[in-house]
């Protein structure tokens, strides 16, 4: 197995046999003059950067050096929006994704952040000062002036699909539902991240709730955000305080040996790989542990099915004989984790679920790409294969004279916040349907089952 | 539990995959990375040149005896081969991308149900007598030079040198990878009539550079292939085949190609033939270019979404890092992921990883070569010293080209005693030893064939 450490990113671009399937994938360089495509700004540019890694070894070990002029990274990196298709499709395993990512950071470290990308960085603070007065925050953020406003002085795209505060985090749902909870001597931890922490608890609420049907205890430890929006933005110092808080506080339960469970596929990858890769903490100790116990949640209920440990009750979704026809996206955040689609084993343990895997390549939004204002019109013509295909299974069950597609299902938070914004359908996280099909969880409402 | 895992995306693993599952096997594909697909020509050659002979081969039934006795070629035999193309060509008719031998007379296909949903009737392939089994023909390559191949899209079907019509080779301006005056010049050094033109794409494609992929996806809109319809039939003079780079369209890549023949053959001709619209004389083709090779990318499109119909997955970047057999039989294997291994359980595995290329076989400086996945034996030269000949054009080719997995009849890898190693394991495609594709002009035919055959191994064993 390859050992992926600092040198092995910065190296791996010597694998590039420059066939170009990574540009014929790339869907960003597809629809935009701005980004080159993934082969000119990954390999090709790197090896004329600072010998093609930013640290180099001496006998002390690896230390970075400062930048020459000239090799500054070219500012159309940025338009990479990180969705890691190239590595996906890499016949020779280039790390380019990562490669663009950490000559993003060069630029921020010479250049400056500006307080736009910084905010969209923030993710748990606008969180949590959000929650404070959900319905006030959601006043202030949500109305078309506003909107203008942050569009004009921030960058902040206008149309963008900006989440909702909701009017109770998830952790003072366990709080409240504290004497409903499952004690067990089998138990998991759920790695929240911040978007179910604050804007989609109820995606928390399934997640525990399926776990404890299966019979698990669910800790909730006190957490921060992973550090990608920060990764993502090239404000590697930032992210890597985060990163190493949250190894520190997760340390005594991967230490006992529980499994860290996440219903956040970018959040979970964080702690897996671009945490410990892009920040160079792989012989981290604390890093290395937490990498080892983090899991997707359907990556973990899929070694549950495989054990026969998987209740067996599972029941249609919908009261009638007709299929419920379901679009499934596995977004790229979750395809770079390596792990095929495990969701997808779960839920065609449904009956009557008719799922209809989308081979699209990326929605587009990409985190906080699709929410700057200069790549919004991008993310929306990256979605256009996605939007198109749900489109046509809408159309297609129409002339079937079957119900019409109600939901799209796809296992990241701002990838379903794209699709309802590209598609106008809502959508849901797999966890939710697996929850409402063990009659534990109300799609329709998203909330528990009974209105806990 | 799955009945087969595929491991390996191009064209080997992808047909092996489609065989064994329309025999009702529960089939999945895995692989490191999109597959080699993607490099070729989207042509199917068998075998285009066989050792110590300069001239190409013109039957390919007729060659296969100098081909050395241990390789796939002569392990299958001439009907084996000739059935896993027959099978290959129904797989195209049923993908709406038919694929003939050129030189055959065939009616030009209606767009598939998907670009033309009036329109049920598809491409007819017409059996291949006989008379002309085997029979090789030469099509263009982006230089002008000759390249035997067996079967053909029907976009390729025009460039075929058999044909003495004179030609136009088209470029496009501020498109670097294709050089049509290179390409006329070497086709009139060999006597053919054929001048070259230039069409400005610009209203087309407002982009800083033209690659044959985006422009076959422009060419996907339907405002966009009128327009570009009515520059081919403008340049085209009466009685010419028009060449073209392979851009013609990814998805309505048959509803452009049908316009363009139709507009071209309309400008070509006097009234009294007018009314035969659907001339069976192609005087459109595409011409591949370098990679990523649209042609090669249809063929994957199209293998992916019959795949995709019969409910097999294909998953890519998933590199193999570890198996677990006990005795003869392979348990599991494993992949890596961001964080722990992902194990893999099948019945039967099949090894469709390519060469030294496709990542199948890992060469490195100190002269060892290792099978990737299952480190299974393989025929090699014994020493770097020995794997490549001083003339780098040897016709030859190099030794180390033909290293790879030793099977048997029914594609089973071997150990040094000539056993399989194991007994759930099959192997095809360009991992396979005493061949080299490459030099042979026999990439796909190989991939096709060795493909079918162990997939059937696979069918009979169940």
């Amino acid at each position: 197995m390859q050992n992926t450490t600092v040198n092995s990113v910065g190296l791996s671009l010597n694998a590039c046999i420059k066939c170009n399937i990574c540009t014929s994938y790339c869907p960003v360089s597809e629809v935009t003059d701005s980004f080159p495509g993934p082969k000119y700004a990954a390999p090709q540019s790197e090896r004329f950067r600072d010998f093609g890694h930013p640290y180099y070894e001496d006998d002390s070990g690896p230390i970075s050096r400062p930048l020459a002029a000239g090799r500054m990274p070219d500012a159309s990196v940025d338009y990479c929006s990180g969705c890691r298709v190239c590595n996906e499709v890499c016949p020779t395993g280039v790390r380019i994704a990562e490669i663009n990512a950490r000559a993003r950071a060069r630029i921020v470290a010479a250049r400056g952040l500006s307080l736009r990308n910084r905010l969209l960085g923030r993710n748990e603070l606008l969180g949590r000062m959000g929650s404070v007065a959900p319905g006030l925050a959601n006043f202030a953020l949500h109305n078309p002036l506003s909107r203008k406003l942050a569009a004009s002085l921030f960058g902040v795209a206008e149309k963008a699909p900006l989440p909702r505060w909701h009017r109770e985090t998830l952790n003072r749902w366990l709080a409240r539902t504290r004497a409903q909870r499952l004690r067990s001597e089998r138990k998991v931890i759920y790695f929240h991240g911040c978007a179910t922490q604050y804007y989609e608890p109820f995606v928390g609420m399934a997640a525990i709730l399926v776990l404890e049907h299966l019979g698990y205890e669910v800790i909730v430890p006190p957490q921060n955000c992973c550090g990608l929006p920060m990764l993502s933005n090239g404000e590697f110092g930032a992210a890597e305080s985060y990163h190493r808080r949250n190894v520190a506080r997760l340390a005594q339960y991967v230490n006992a040996g529980y499994p860290i469970l996440g219903t956040s596929t970018s959040c979970t990858l964080t702690l897996k790989e671009e945490a410990p890769e892009l920040l160079d903490l792989e012989s981290d100790a604390g890093t290395r542990a937490l990498k080892l116990a983090t899991w997707d949640v359907f990556e973990w209920l899929r070694e549950r099915l495989d054990q026969d440990q998987l209740p067996s009750d599972l029941r249609p979704l919908k009261q009638s004989d007709q299929p419920f026809i379901l679009p499934y996206h596995a977004p790229c955040q979750l395809r770079a984790h390596r792990i095929g689609k495990p969701a997808l084993d779960l839920l065609a343990r449904i009956p009557n679920l008719d799922l209809r895997e989308s081979q699209a390549r990326c929605c587009g939004i990409a985190g906080t790409y699709g929410y700057k204002t200069e790549k919004y019109q991008i993310a929306m013509d990256v979605g256009r294969e996605l939007f198109d295909y749900v489109a046509s299974q809408a159309n297609e069950s129409d002339s079937d004279s079957r119900g019409p597609v109600s939901f799209t299902a796809c296992d990241s938070e701002t990838c379903r916040w794209q699709l309802e914004h590209g598609t106008g359908l809502p959508s849901r996280h797999p966890i939710e349907l697996l929850a409402a099909a063990y009659g534990l969880y109300d799609l329709q409402a998203r909330r528990p089952a009974g209105g806990n | 539990m799955l009945d087969l895992l595929v491991i390996g995306a191009g064209l080997t693993g992808l047909f092996a995959a489609y065989t064994a599952a329309r025999a009702g096997l529960h089939v999945r594909v895995i692989a490191h990375g999109a597959g080699a697909t993607h490099w070729h020509a989207g042509t199917i050659d068998l075998l285009g040149y066989v050792e110590n002979r300069d001239e190409a081969v013109a039957n390919w039934t007729q060659a296969l005896p100098e081909l050395p006795p241990a390789h796939p070629y002569r392990l299958l035999g001439v009907d084996a081969i000739a059935t896993a193309l027959d099978a290959f060509q129904q797989f195209t008719v049923a993908a709406a991308l038919p694929y003939v031998r050129p030189g055959t007379i065939m009616s030009l296909p209606a767009p598939s149900a998907s670009e033309d949903e009036s329109s049920q009737t598809r491409g007819q392939v017409e059996q291949i007598d006989n008379d002309n089994l085997g029979r090789n023909c030469q099509l263009i390559s982006p230089v002008g030079a000759p390249r035997p191949v067996y079967l053909a899209p029907t976009a390729q079907q025009a460039g075929n040198l058999e044909d003495d019509r004179p030609l136009v080779i088209v470029g496009l301006e501020g498109m670097p990878e294709f050089y049509p005056a290179l390409s006329a010049e070497n086709l009139q050094k060999q006597g053919f009539y054929a001048r070259t033109a230039t069409l400005n794409l610009s209203p087309l494609l407002r982009r800083r550079d033209i690659s044959p992929l985006q422009m076959a996806r422009t060419l996907d809109k339907l405002d966009a292939q009128a327009q570009f319809t009515e520059m081919v039939a403008d340049m085209a003079a009466p009685g010419e085949r028009v060449g073209l780079p392979a851009l013609l369209g990814m998805d309505a890549h048959t509803r452009l190609l049908t316009q363009l023949q139709e507009a071209v053959v309309d400008r070509g001709r006097d009234s009294a033939q007018h009314s035969d619209r659907r001339g069976t004389v192609l005087s459109v083709f595409e011409i591949p270019t370098l990679p990523p090779s649209v042609p090669g990318l249809r063929l994957d499109a199209a293998l992916r979404i019959q795949l995709a119909g019969l409910g097999v997955r294909v998953e890519i970047g998933m590199e193999v890092c570890g198996f677990h057999a006990t005795g003869r039989r392979i348990q599991w294997i494993e992949t890596e992921t961001g964080s722990r291994p992902l194990r893999h359980t099948a019945r039967n595995y099949l090894l469709a990883t390519g060469g030294i290329l496709g990542g199948g076989i890992y060469a490195d400086r100190c002269g060892r070569v290792k099978e990737t996945v299952f480190d299974l034996p393989l025929t090699a030269p014994h020493a770097r010293s020995h794997w490549l000949r001083p003339l780098f054009l040897d016709k030859r080719g190099h030794p180390i080209f033909q290293a790879g997995v030793s099977v048997n009849h029914h594609f089973r890898p071997l150990d040094q005693s000539g056993a399989p190693v194991y007994d759930n394991l099959w192997a095809a495609g360009s991992i396979l030893a005493h061949t080299d594709p490459i030099r042979e002009r026999s990439r796909e035919g190989i991939a096709i064939a060795t493909g079918y055959a162990a997939a059937n191994g696979v069918i009979k064993s169940q």
